[in-house]
């Protein structure tokens, strides 16, 4: 049942998927913290700003994606249960952020 | 990183067990300058091989798309994780009698008094344990920094050089056993990180169901979502939020694992096969 109303709440289209935003910048995430819906999917769309290569990484999120210099791209992400996700730059291992889901 | 180092490390100090077997037998014969040459082209020809299979891979995969790109190179990492397996098993059943096995073979060759058989038996060991190197890092190494990747490798084959004179001065400081033993050990969760990988590409693009997603947490034990926890991770197959089926091919891996290290050899294809 609660199943089921997830599914009615969740958007029926992918490009109305629950959108954040995240900038990475040789080294530095911008912001570290994203809130995001529990239990619906949603789309993070990056940003490489800086002037190295950067790895979002994220093994509780199962992404990876290498961003060239200036590079734009996007993950889906499965929906979550709430609580936080880490996230770290495997280019600049100093860089963390924390997905948190409610 | 780490790993990397690891897998360049053990895969050479693999061929160089076999060529060194071939070269201490070919000087301790008479006629050893005319087999030496062919003991060297078979080197060069093996390597050449896995950078040829490297080149091949790394230009087949830039041709694809993103998504073709992630669900080739998981299908990289589950050839890797199988190639883990079947050398760790080979290497239990025929380390020991290698060197036997090999003489044998030798002894042949020479009574047929051609070269080829030498150069064919370098080649292969060196291919061999090269493309597996070479499947090993397309899976894992993909994504480190060029000049990071190649210290690695270059770190790698120093070390197996050394690793290899201090196990052929006897056990004195290290034993061919002991190397098995712990190596195969990191081998095996190497396989299991990298296969957990794969099963994570494969949940992402939604070719298999999470079914219980996660199962638990136990972040507040190992976060892998830190750089440190992404470490223990790449070297186990750990995880924090684990979906059901990642848990059961994990379980399924080891008991198949076990399974075969356990197997008694009489069940075995007969021994030369």
């Amino acid at each position: 049942m609660f199943a089921a109303l997830v599914l009615l709440a969740a958007p029926a289209h992918a490009d109305e998927l629950h959108t954040v935003s995240l900038d990475m910048n040789d080294g530095k995430f911008v912001p570290t913290r994203l809130e995001v819906p529990a239990g619906v999917k949603f789309k993070i769309v990056i940003r490489n700003l800086g002037k190295t290569a950067a790895e979002f990484e994220s093994l509780p999120l199962r992404k990876e994606k290498v961003l060239a210099p200036g590079a734009e791209s996007f993950v889906v992400v499965h929906p979550l249960r709430a609580g936080e996700y880490g996230f770290f730059d495997d280019f600049h291992q100093e860089a963390q952020g924390v997905v948190v889901a409610k | 990183m780490g790993q990397v180092l690891f897998v360049v490390w053990r895969e050479s100090v693999e061929a160089l067990l076999v060529i060194g077997i071939l070269f201490t037998w070919i000087v301790g014969r008479p006629d050893s300058r005319r087999w030496l040459p062919y003991l060297w082209g078979g080197v060069g020809l093996g390597l050449a091989g896995a950078v040829a299979l490297g080149m091949l891979i790394l230009f087949a995969g830039e041709a694809m798309s993103e998504s073709s790109q992630t669900l080739f190179q998981t299908g990289l990492m589950l050839l890797a994780c199988g190639l883990i397996v079947q050398m760790v098993v080979w290497m239990r059943r025929h380390g020991r009698t290698l060197k036997q096995e090999m003489h044998t073979a030798l002894a042949g060759e020479v009574g047929r008094s051609h070269g080829w058989g030498v150069l064919l038996l370098a080649a292969i060991a060196v291919a061999r344990e090269g493309s597996e190197t070479v499947v090993f890092l397309y899976g894992i190494g993909q994504h480190l920094v060029f000049f990071e990747f190649v210290l690695a490798t270059v770190a790698g084959l120093a070390l197996a050089g050394i690793t290899f004179v201090l196990l052929q001065l006897g056990g004195k400081y290290v034993s061919w056993r002991w190397f098995f033993r712990v190596t195969e050990i990191l081998l095996l969760l190497l396989g299991a990180a990298m296969l957990m990988s794969a099963v994570d590409n494969l949940l992402s693009l939604e070719i298999l169901p999470a079914v219980v997603d996660p199962l638990w947490d136990s972040s507040a034990f190992i976060n892998d979502g830190t750089a440190m926890g992404g470490l223990v991770a790449a070297f186990t197959g750990y995880r924090a939020y684990p979906a059901l089926t990642s848990l059961l091919i994990y379980i399924g891996y080891w008991v198949l694992v076990l399974g075969l290290l356990r197997l008694p050899r009489a069940t075995r294809v007969p021994a030369g096969a």
